[in-house]
């Protein structure tokens, strides 16, 4: 199991049980408040002070006005007039008695019966129809007594019946009170149980991501040291293949040498001279590349750029392709006169070193190979042309990977380290290396490179 | 006990307790205003209270059942017609009770002078001559013992201060 197969972040089951617990207690939570809410509102709408509330004082009022009507008929001094408003406030007060809530509240205490007789027995008496006189006084005066002692055994039931109700009512109270407390005691605890699940999700996602970002860190290394072993084989591989070249060759010219023993002559010897000389030369470009690649990969390597004529650069690169390949032709053309580039001599040598010793390679031996040199923006180009069989289209994107070679050059003496190298040195001085290529017509392969101004005198 | 002597000490009781100044009605006046109005006091006749713009009003009361419908004059109209310049009337009842009003109910809601109660003139043997009557059922807030106060039943006397 490889880092990268490690539970970084939990997966869709995980996730449900860091998030389920949620709905229940949300329920925990919000269900008794919901609870208590409804508990208080009831006990709002049973705090409504009803009207039979005040029936205590609709009784006193009532025996008030009768007690009122009993002293001004028992009066001598007392007009009609003022009798007879007391009869009416009277006959008002047990009319009170008889309607709606008031006369159910009686119904209840069992005194309704009682008061209709009361009232059909005050309303009989009445002086507006009767007259006054002392025997109609006198008969307001005695049903107006009568009325007292069932007014009172009233007054005092409506206050016992009152207190008791006041009692229930406050034993509710204390009830809803309770339940009240309880639930809210109930919600603090779904509370504090979801702010509990919470911490603990955002706990368990910091730790997720913590082994997320050791796991990367841990990948990112493993990928490193891949590289860098796959860079040691295939260095190994092609150093082993392209040393053994070279050797062979030393290796059977000194053979020859040796076989003819006192026969070599002076031509002989010049003759395995220059195929040695040819050998070691690719040994030592080999090596040098070797040691450039190392250094690269480094960070070793610095590019010392002065501003300079490429046209110079250009044509020493040249000349050395000619002391190489004297039967070759190579071609230089400028499309401007006196360009010049931000680049390092040494680098820019190599770079088209290889891209001129790579066109001359791929393509045939009668064929020429051009070194064009033009601007382009801020940039100059130094393009090398060849018109060999081009590159395939299936190498052409991993043409700049390290160690490739394209199909069907296995045999050959590629490195697969040259144009990896080239590209990652001319991106070294700010440039670049790109390709165009066409199949049976030939490539172009141009270093680009930062334009430079120099003044005239430099020329 | 003689009959006479509790009768006395009666009448003495009543008179004293229960007959407090009784503002003397003049034939067929049946409400007298004073206080902050133009002139020093009103007083109406039930045919001058009729002679206001009657309203109706159907509503649910606290001391009686069902829905009853209710005729009279606007009480704002009555306090127009005084020229009322206070901020409230202390209403009198023919029962005694008393109770202050403010007169910003009288804009805010149509509270009414009721004369009579589904289609029978109200009498001092019931809640007349006057019962002042709140919608009750137009407005939830008027469902509350503070506003119920206030529908003086059996008014003879309003006090505007």
């Amino acid at each position: 199991m490889s880092s990268a197969d490690m539970p970084i972040v939990p997966d869709r089951p995980a996730r449900l049980s860091l998030y389920g617990p949620f709905l229940p207690l949300l329920l925990v939570c919000l269900g008794p408040l919901a609870f208590a809410l409804a508990q208080t509102s009831a006990l709002e709408r049973d705090m409504r002070i009803a009207a039979t509330e005040n029936m205590l004082w609709v009784v006193t009022q009532t025996q008030m006005e009768s007690l009122s009507l009993t002293a001004a008929a028992a009066a001598s001094d007392q007009t009609e007039a003022a009798v007879d408003h007391r009869y009416d406030m009277t006959l008002a007060r047990l009319n009170l008695l008889q309607q709606g809530p008031q006369q159910r509240y009686m119904q209840k205490l069992g005194y309704a019966d009682e008061i209709a007789e009361m009232s059909s027995r005050m309303r009989a008496l009445d002086p507006q129809m009767h007259g006054h006189g002392p025997e109609q006084h006198a008969a307001l005066y005695r049903a107006g007594v009568d009325m007292q002692p069932l007014l009172n055994r009233i007054a005092n039931e409506v206050m016992t019946t009152e207190w008791i109700a006041a009692s229930e009512r406050l034993d509710d109270y204390r009830a809803v009170q309770r339940m009240v407390i309880v639930a809210v005691a109930f919600a603090l605890l779904g509370a504090l149980a979801m702010s509990w699940v919470l911490l603990r999700n955002q706990r368990e996602l910091h730790r997720a991501e913590l082994v997320a970002l050791r796991a990367e860190r841990l990948h990112a290394l493993l990928e490193k040291e891949r590289g860098t072993s796959a860079w040691y084989r295939d260095f190994a591989a092609m150093v082993s293949h392209q040393m053994r070249t070279p050797l062979t060759l030393i290796d059977s010219a000194m053979h020859r040498l040796a076989r003819k023993g006192k026969a070599v002559t002076a031509a002989d010897i010049a003759e395995r001279q220059a195929v040695v000389r040819d050998a070691v030369g690719r040994l030592t470009r080999l090596v040098d590349a070797a040691l450039l690649a190392g250094r690269l990969d480094n960070g070793q390597l610095v590019a010392d750029t002065v501003a300079q004529p490429v046209r110079s650069l250009a044509q020493q690169a040249i000349d050395e392709m000619r002391a190489r390949h004297p039967d070759r032709r190579i071609a230089l053309s400028e499309g401007e006169a006196g360009l010049a580039a931000d680049c390092d001599a040494l680098l820019v040598g190599h770079v088209l070193g290889n891209l001129l010793s790579n066109a001359l390679k791929y393509s045939a031996a009668d064929s020429p190979v051009e070194l064009r040199i033009f601007a382009q923006g801020n940039r100059v180009a130094l393009a090398v042309t060849d018109r060999g069989a081009g590159i395939a289209p299936e190498d052409q994107p991993r043409v700049f990977e390290r160690y490739y070679r394209g199909q069907g050059s296995e045999t050959g003496t590629g490195t697969g380290l040259g144009l990896a190298l080239a590209h990652d040195l001319a991106r070294l001085q700010g440039g670049d290396v790109t390709m165009e290529t066409w199949v049976g017509k030939g490539s172009v392969f141009t270093l680009w490179l930062p334009r430079a101004a120099l003044r005239e005198e430099n020329e | 006990m003689n009959r006479s002597r509790i009768a006395g000490a009666m009448t003495g009781f009543a008179v004293a307790l229960f007959c407090p100044e009784r503002p003397a009605l003049a034939e067929g006046v049946i409400l007298s205003i004073t206080g902050r109005i133009e002139g020093e006091s009103a007083r109406f006749t039930r045919a001058e209270l009729e002679a206001f713009e009657q309203h109706s009003l159907q509503t649910s009361t606290s001391v009686t059942d069902g829905v009853r419908e209710f005729e009279g004059f606007l009480m704002r109209d009555l306090m127009a017609a005084v020229g009322a310049t206070g901020d409230s009337v202390e209403a009198l009842a023919l029962n005694g009770y008393q109770i202050a009003i403010p007169i910003a109910d009288f804009e805010r809601f149509d509270v009414l002078g009721a004369l009579s109660m589904d289609g029978a003139r109200l009498s001092p043997r019931d809640k007349g001559p006057i019962w002042i009557v709140y919608p009750r059922d137009a407005h939830l807030e008027l469902d509350d013992i503070r506003y119920d106060m206030r529908w003086v039943w059996q008014l003879q006397a309003l006090d505007v201060r």
